[in-house]
């Protein structure tokens, strides 16, 4: 490993946290495309930026182009404030447009602009290193490295400053409203925070991994934890988990780092999509499963407990009179009767009084929905988990 | 070079006839369907499953090896088909928000599909030139077999729209209601969402990746301040859509440097931007003018019935007061004073004013109940 991948590996991860943090925000306030909307909006800003100061790294031109994603963010709220159209449809109107007058600027100048609209969109880091910040003479390193850096220290001062008033306002707008933090300037400072972000980090990244590098590791995170701390520290880790491997699966494949960085992302997304313990794919579906077999029980001991006569209780008629087919039933009857609830006797059901006392307590919550009387049957029924 | 010189040129010239015919034709039916998409509150979804598809490009090209548009754009149906799927999992099997779902398909997707791109034109395969002619489309690469494929893929989308119009009207407005009625529901969620997504499969050809979501939702947001009838707003897309791509086109062809789909979908900005503004129901500016009117209207209430205080004083009410009283009273000026007078509520005479009969009779009752003549 040389000093330049260590550097490209470097300002990866970097850029990752940078991401992760306002990430996690944009997903709780559900505002993820957003994201997607700045970044492609920029476009506009980082061209009339660069025709000014004909340097892709100019403070000038992500202050411009910081402009720019907020004016997004303000047009797609007047949009929406007339009421003329829904928030998704303001935000696929305004950035579409912004970007279209981006590229058509770009073509238009063609001969002043060294700009590539793919150069945008996807960034190049792997030749961030050879871009370097040097003063009187001595070289500094990469100036995205810099670049980054700084904004990084910028989010993480503002994050430690705010923690508490983004939480609230995250989670309770009308708390914070009425504790005095003004929503809106939490609001726009976050704003501003994703475009900066979204700024420093394109032309290292480009401006879709950047979407990727906010919203992927945050709704991962956001499936395994329900703890804003633990959520955070999750979306960094995923982050920088997939900017380094991400940047070796490149080496290896000798194709573009950032899309690469993407599809680790994604296998990492998808991973706990299917695995996460309680909110994955693969739990979900057994949760409902377990939950379909319960409901079937509890209408099978609530029968029984309706009927004392021994016609209606017999194996064979159940299967007719309940309507199920033999696996499930089959299913049903030995769920009950491992918990003892059922005895069959010459092919006639009843119940037993462990059996007939759960049926009560179990009608009488659906009745009541108290609580209370159900706790201790929480652990062992996915039914009354909520 | 003049407008009919243009027009003459449209069809004469092969190229700018085919690539004229393709806008128009795709903007219609994204139009058309945009309309679907903007209702259902799915407008993203185009940004997303656009993105969506450019993995199944480069897989198609991949596996083939050959850069036949035919195969390229089921590949990229496939995915994109994929991406929607996934989204909706996403969205009803975890307590993600339908926002993350799409950033999450949108970026993960168009990352992998980059990486695929990168890989490809590492590979000595020369025919692999042009294909990231689909990030940002390429209307000029229109041929004629292209169009007559859009112009097909139109017709299949008019047929099953009109065949299913009532299902699709519906679902759209009360699907609870739907499924009561016995109509299954998921198959005809399924049937509109894989139009929407054809329809953006086809277009990411002429107007690329990033830009294809503004042509599906353009349109429909430009048509839907215009009525509040299905059927016209989605045969008003079509036309706002058809049009966007002529004029788009028009305009790119008549100058250097400009590409044709950030032109059309300018072009479709323009109309959107018009319609927010000058629909006469649903616009801002007759909004601010109803609203400026009701104000007025309100003052001019105010007006009579400081009047009205007025002349109770006095025994004849008919007495004449100066105007002069009446300056410093909001909403009074020389055109609601000669309202007032057309109404029969006032007399003028010179500087001087009186309540007629009827005028003072409406003041008396102005805040008991209300007249006739105000509704």
């Amino acid at each position: 490993m040389n000093s330049a991948q260590l550097e490209i590996q470097l300002i990866a991860s970097l850029v990752a946290v940078a991401c992760a943090i306002p990430g996690t925000f944009l997903v709780l306030r559900k505002m993820a495309m957003i994201s997607d909307a700045i970044s492609h909006s920029i476009l506009p800003g980082i061209v009339v930026g660069f025709l000014i100061t004909h340097d892709l790294n100019s403070p000038l031109l992500i202050l411009l182009a910081a402009l720019t994603g907020i004016i997004t963010v303000v047009l797609v709220e007047y949009i929406q404030k007339t009421g003329l159209v829904k928030e998704d449809t303001a935000i696929g109107l305004v950035f579409p447009a912004l970007f279209s007058i981006g590229v058509i600027m770009i073509a238009k100048n063609a001969d002043d602009v060294h700009l590539d609209v793919d150069a945008v969109l996807l960034g190049e880091l792997a030749f961030a290193p050879f871009d370097r910040l040097i003063i009187d003479g001595t070289d500094l390193g990469p100036k995205s490295l810099w670049i980054v850096g700084t904004i990084l220290f910028i989010t993480i001062t503002l994050l430690f400053t705010f923690f508490k008033e983004l939480k609230v306002s995250t989670f309770d707008k009308g708390l914070a409203a009425s504790l005095g933090f003004s929503p809106a300037i939490i609001h726009y400072g976050l704003m501003s925070v994703s475009s900066v972000t979204t700024v420093g980090a394109f032309d290292a990244v480009g401006a879709i991994l950047v979407v990727a590098l906010m919203i992927a590791p945050a709704a991962a995170a956001y499936l395994l934890t329900k703890d804003l701390k633990k959520m955070l520290t999750l979306s960094i880790g995923f982050g920088i988990f997939s900017a380094l491997l991400g940047y070796w699966v490149a080496h290896w494949l000798d194709a573009s780092i950032a899309g690469s960085i993407t599809t680790v992302l994604g296998i990492v997304f998808l991973i706990v999509y299917l695995f996460a313990p309680t909110k994955g794919i693969i739990a979900v579906l057994y949760r409902e499963k377990q939950q379909r077999t319960e409901v079937s029980l509890l209408t099978f001991l609530l029968h029984l407990k309706n009927h004392d006569e021994i016609s209606e209780r017999h194996v064979k008629h159940l299967n007719e009179h309940i309507n199920w087919q033999k696996v499930r039933s089959k299913t049903v009857l030995d769920l009950a009767q491992k918990n003892n609830m059922i005895t069959i006797e010459n092919n006639i059901v009843s119940l037993t009084e462990k059996g007939d006392e759960f049926t009560s307590k179990a009608i009488d919550y659906i009745i009541t929905n108290e609580d209370a009387q159900i706790e201790d049957m929480k652990d062992d029924f996915f039914l009354f988990r909520g | 070079m003049d407008i009919t010189e243009y027009i003459q040129l449209v069809f004469t010239d092969y190229t700018l006839r085919t690539i004229t015919l393709g806008t128009a034709i795709l903007g219609a039916v994204c139009g058309m369907l945009g309309s679907f998409a903007v209702l259902r509150k799915q407008s993203l979804l185009g940004d997303a499953i656009s993105h969506a598809a450019l993995p199944g490009i480069a897989i198609a090209f991949l596996i083939t090896g050959a850069k036949d548009t035919n195969t390229l754009l089921v590949g990229a149906l496939v995915s994109g088909l994929i991406g929607t799927f996934w989204i909706r999992g996403i969205i009803t099997k975890t307590h993600l928000k339908s926002d993350t779902a799409l950033g999450l398909i949108l970026s993960l997707f168009f990352g992998f599909g980059m990486l695929l791109l990168t890989f490809i034109q590492k590979q000595p395969n020369a025919n692999q030139a042009g294909l990231d002619k689909y990030l940002f489309g390429q209307a000029a690469t229109l041929v004629e077999s292209d169009v007559w494929l859009m112009a097909i893929v139109a017709s299949i989308c008019l047929i099953v729209l009109l065949f299913f119009w009532k299902e699709f009207k519906i679902l759209l407005f009360d699907a609870d209601y739907t499924k009561t009625l016995g109509f299954n529901t998921k198959t005809i969620d399924i049937l509109i969402t894989s139009f929407i997504v054809l329809a953006i499969v086809l277009g990411l050809q002429t107007v690329g990746v990033v830009l294809m979501s503004a042509m599906l939702l353009a349109p429909a947001a430009a048509a839907r301040q215009w009525t509040n009838s299905l059927a016209k707003m989605v045969f008003l897309a079509a036309v706002f859509g058809a049009f966007s791509g002529v004029f788009g086109t028009a305009i790119s062809a008549s100058q250097n440097n400009l590409s044709t789909g950030p032109v059309i979908v300018l072009v479709a900005g323009v109309f959107v931007v018009f319609s927010f503004i000058f629909s006469p129901s649903r616009g801002l500016l007759f909004k601010q003018i109803r609203f400026i009117k009701n104000r007025r209207d309100l003052q001019l209430h105010k007006t009579l019935a400081f009047m009205h205080n007025i002349a109770e004083t006095h025994e004849d009410i008919s007495h004449p007061h100066a105007i002069r009283l009446l300056n410093n009273f909001q909403g009074y000026t020389k055109s609601t004073l000669q309202k007032l007078v057309d109404k029969n509520y006032v007399e003028l005479n010179g500087n001087m004013w009186s309540l007629t009969k009827t005028g003072f009779k409406t003041a008396a009752n102005l805040y008991t109940k209300q007249s006739i003549e105000d509704e």
